[in-house]
């Protein structure tokens, strides 16, 4: 077991050798810090749902950011605010959803992948169905049912999100199968389902892990899009995309609404970068060829 | 190989019924209420007391579900998609109108893709951990990182708002007195192909100018994803025996990395290009939407926004069908590259 | 050292170090050796003894984070002082080299052909059609039937015999003067193993080239070995022609070695084998680095380590104690004829 210790201790070193893995990490909890202090930052109004945006003023125009409105005020609402409960909500969707879906597209390639033969064709042929609309759209037309709002969003995500997790599952399990370890315990008599559990799965959770951290900063990145398209979070939500959605009234007069774009944008690609470098980084860590 | 492609081409109905299944089970879930709407061209309609139900009935909307799917997927099959509020026309007329522009962005946005990816995602993967390599890798993860429409709005920001440059919009007016002048002719409807076979440069330069900004930002996601996938098959490939093999033939090193290396390189990446496909397509709606050109991407988006659903799941079908048959075609195509698929 | 002939390839002092994350691996400590035209030398040895590494040196085909100190000469030239578009002249062309594993080392995307025709075109400058045509007889020539077909058949059509011969094909095509063969039968069935040997023999009695035979087998070295290196943790510990290494082996892991090959002659109750692993590079033992797992260790091995030394014509021993050896050898003969 001292082993597996000491490969744990070369992994943490070697993840942080590299500078980008450092920095990913540390823009993460900066981003962790600031969710959590998300109400010592911008204290909500009393009984106000903190997730709303207060409305600074009742005009149309944008405002330039000021003392008052740090970052501007944009559709009456308070940049600052919103960005900084915009983390909120960014890490609600990326840690919800992905782990959702994840647990989702586990189990059905694991079923897949266990049972093999027909069972395996039609689950596969189901994932290449769900797998053939585009995500963006499939999400869209659920939203377009199901109604705005953050949950329906992450709804939609979760419906059109498992298969790739549900692939990778499979795959490695399929290839897990025909490991000489596999026929080895197989021979010695234990059941299958213990087998994959025991053996196959701790070897190929990593991969999932590695690309669920990936896939957080892609959703963050699709559910804003919704919101900027005006099919995601309500209006006014603390919420990345709709600040930016707002900016689509004034597309021609884009030095009016430049601060509407600038501190939202720059805080999700910050924050889809995080994970990203994260994630990056782990891969490279636990793929034992890369060293 | 035969029975390979043979199988694609089995499953491929089966597929394509699938998605017809998910497309209408998102119409049941709307319920005969929001259907009826869609229907209905005007309120007054709905004036009388039993005036819902005998639309309802009228319209089949109370039928059981079996029934209205197969008098659905009847009407999909002979091309009536039903009718789009929004663009006041069937879906399907609408669609094919808009189609081209979105076909012309596809078009012009894969070039610099795939030549820019790949060629980067080359350079990267031979220069492992040099300082090009960490640059090239930064600004490939800078890029999987940055939402489209962010970049988009950051790109209308800097080359139209700050510098005049590169407008929103599909064409300038000028232009489009000329597209409608009686001397133009009409062949493929994509202003850039029309304006060379009608010999005019400056709607061609007009045109693209209009492209710019789009295909910098569809080009610059996509990018991105190939070079990262570039590399690391890149950086798989280099450690492969054969090419210390190669080497050891005494081989040039650019011998070594652009005949023996990069092909085998290339077959993963022509495996996802088919998932970048799907991804080039949602991204359409996106950058559509930003710089405002009137392809099926906008389409999608403002029958989002204003509640069209025959015309947003019109859409989807499209889109769906698109990547399919893409799909199959890449598959087909790996076959072709792999010899050991090729020949088993 | 061996005859008045002059040696093709010579080798001094060759360090091969690499910087790995865990520290400085010395892959080959400082081993010397030569090769005559025309004669097969034997390299012998356990996995991570450092052949491998010995032979990717002088092809100078190793990682970037390797550091080469010594002398390398091949006709006169300095290998290691070489500009690498003059190395490149020399691999493929001078020096070739096949590796273990076939169908790893060919190139799955390309013919069999194309791979051969490469080589020829690169260094002979041959057209596409000559180079063509001499492809199709080298393989010939190494024993692969239908040769016209099998020339543009791809390395996954091929058995595995077949794809080793096409290596060698690959090898000699630019007739070289020395062929450097990393374990080209190890992962061969035992009959093919014969088979390819035989080839190589007779191809080199052909050419009239001289081959580096790296192996872990001492079967193998027995059937082609004109002479043999034996090597340990990265240096030479014993170095003589293949006749007197097999009847008068004077380092204990020679002997030890020769010892665990199972005889069919005498009675074994037990096979032998030599105690203890191969040490870890990163912690070579003070002194002997075989004195961990030496049946005859003393006090000076673990101090010291003892140098190669000429303790009779052209045989070299790295050992204090040669004569246990002799001793052992004596007592086994009698134990035999007893």
């Amino acid at each position: 077991m001292s082993v597996q210790k000491t490969e744990f201790k070369r992994m943490i070193r070697r993840y942080f050798k590299s500078p980008t893995n450092l920095l990913g990490t540390v823009l993460l909890i900066l981003f962790v810090i600031i969710a959590i202090l998300a109400p010592v930052i911008c204290p909500p109004k009393a009984g106000a749902d903190p997730f709303k945006i207060p409305i600074a003023t009742w005009s149309a125009a944008p405002q330039a950011p000021s003392a008052d409105h740090p970052f501007g005020v944009i559709g009456g609402r308070d940049i600052f605010y919103g960005v900084i409960w915009g983390t909120r909500a960014a890490f609600k969707i990326g840690l919800v959803v992905s782990l959702i879906s994840s647990v989702i597209g586990l189990i059905i390639g694991s079923i897949s992948a266990y049972f093999g033969g027909w069972v395996d064709e039609i689950m596969m042929r189901i994932t290449d169905i769900f797998m053939s609309i585009p995500f963006l759209v499939a999400a869209m037309i659920m939203t377009t049912i199901l109604g705005k709002g953050l949950d329906k969003v992450m709804v939609a995500l979760i419906i059109f999100g498992w298969m790739r997790v549900a692939r990778l599952i499979r795959g490695n399990i399929l290839q897990a199968k025909s490991e000489q370890y596999v026929l080895a315990a197989k021979a010695l008599g234990i059941p299958d389902w213990k087998i994959i559990v025991k053996h196959i799965l701790p070897n190929t959770i990593f991969p999932v892990l590695v690309q669920i951290s990936m896939r957080i900063g892609s959703l963050v990145i699709t559910a804003a899009s919704l919101s900027f398209l005006g099919v995601g979070a309500e209006p006014g939500y603390a919420d990345w995309g709709t600040i930016l959605s707002y900016s689509r009234n004034w597309m021609t007069e884009l030095s009016k609404s430049w601060f509407a774009i600038l501190y939202p944008g720059v805080a999700m690609i910050l924050f889809v970068l995080a994970w990203n470098l994260v994630g990056d980084g782990l891969r490279d860590t636990f793929d034992p060829k890369m060293k | 190989m035969t029975a390979y492609i043979i199988r694609r081409l089995l499953i491929l109905p089966i597929i394509l019924l699938g998605i017809t299944l998910i497309i209408f089970s998102m119409i049941w879930m709307l319920g005969p209420d929001r259907l009826l709407a869609s229907y209905i061209k005007s309120p007054e309609a709905l004036k009388t007391p039993d005036a819902k139900e005998r639309l309802i009935a009228k319209y089949g909307l109370d039928q059981p579900i079996p029934t209205q799917y197969l008098k659905w997927l009847g009407n999909i099959l002979k091309g009536d998609f039903g009718y789009s509020n929004i663009a006041k026309k069937p879906v399907q007329e609408a669609i094919a109108e808009r189609l081209p522009y979105t076909l012309e962005l596809a078009m012009w946005a894969i070039i610099p893709v795939i030549v820019g990816g790949i060629w980067l995602g080359v350079i990267s993967g031979t220069h492992h951990n040099q300082p090009l390599d960490h640059g090239i890798r930064i600004f490939s993860l800078i890029g999987w990182s940055m939402p489209d429409f962010v970049f988009g709005l950051l790109i209308l920001l800097l080359f139209y708002t700050v510098l005049g440059w590169f407008p929103p919009g599909y064409l300038s007016y000028e232009s489009e007195a000329i597209l409608r002048s009686a001397e133009w002719h009409k062949y493929t409807n994509m202003a850039t192909i029309d304006s060379i076979l009608n010999l005019n440069f400056s709607v061609f330069v007009d045109a693209f100018r209009h492209l710019i900004g789009p295909i910098l930002t569809i080009a610059y996601l996509w990018w991105a994803y190939v070079l990262r996938i570039t590399r690391s098959s890149m950086l798989e490939v280099l450690k492969k025996d054969y090419i210390r093999t190669a080497r050891a033939k005494g081989l040039a090193e650019n011998v070594v990395i652009n005949k023996h290396a990069r092909k085998n390189a290339l077959i993963p990446v022509v495996t996802v290009a088919g998932g970048m496909l799907v991804s080039l397509l949602a991204g359409v709606v996106i950058v559509e939407s930003v710089f405002n050109r009137p392809g099926i991407g906008r389409f999608t988006a403002d029958a989002a926004t204003q509640l069209d659903y025959f015309s947003i799941l019109g859409s989807a079908l499209v889109f769906s069908v698109i990547l399919v048959l893409v799909n199959l075609i890449v598959d087909i195509s790996y076959a072709f590259i792999d010899p050991r698929i090729r020949l088993s | 050292m061996n005859n008045d002939k002059k040696p093709l390839l010579k080798v001094k002092d060759l360090k091969t170090h690499f910087h790995t994350e865990d520290g400085l691996v010395k892959a080959v400590d400082g081993i010397s050796y030569e090769v005559y035209p025309g004669e097969t030398l034997g390299i012998v040895g356990e996995s991570g003894c450092g052949k491998s590494v010995n032979s990717l040196s002088i092809m100078r085909l190793l990682e970037s984070n390797a550091e080469v100190h010594g002398e390398i000469s091949f006709e006169d030239k300095s290998i290691l002082k070489l500009s690498e578009p003059q190395m490149r002249k020399i691999r493929g062309n001078d020096i070739a080299m096949i590796f273990q594993e076939p169908m790893t080392a060919l190139n799955p995307v390309f013919t069999v052909g194309d791979q051969i025709e490469e080589a020829i075109i690169l260094h002979q400058k041959k057209s596409r059609d000559e180079a063509h045509q001499m492809a199709i007889d080298m393989l010939r020539k190494v024993g692969i039937p239908e040769p016209t077909k099998r020339v543009d058949e791809y390395p996954h059509e091929l058995s595995g015999g077949m794809r080793q011969r096409a290596m060698i094909a690959m090898a000699l095509s630019c007739n070289p003067r020395v062929l450097i063969a990393d374990e080209p039968t190890t992962a061969l069935d035992v009959t093919i193993q014969a088979q390819i040997l035989e080839l190589m023999k007779s191809l080199q009695d052909e050419y009239g080239m001289s081959i580096i035979m790296i192996t872990h087998d001492l079967g193998v070295i027995a059937e082609v070995a004109d002479r043999v290196v034996v090597m340990y943790a990265g240096k030479v510990v014993e170095y003589a022609d293949a006749v007197t290494l097999f009847k008068n082996p004077k380092h204990p892991y020679t002997w030890g070695l020769l010892n665990a090959i199972p005889r069919l002659d005498i009675e074994q109750d037990t096979l032998y084998n030599i105690p203890g692993v191969v040490p870890d590079p990163l912690n070579f033992p003070k002194g002997c680095k075989f004195h961990t797992r030496c049946s005859f260790c003393q006090e000076k091995c673990k101090g010291e380590e003892p140098e190669l030394i000429e303790v009779e014509q052209n045989h070299f021993v790295r050992c204090y104690y040669t004569e246990k050896v002799e001793e052992e050898k004596a007592k086994a003969k009698a134990g035999e004829n007893a």
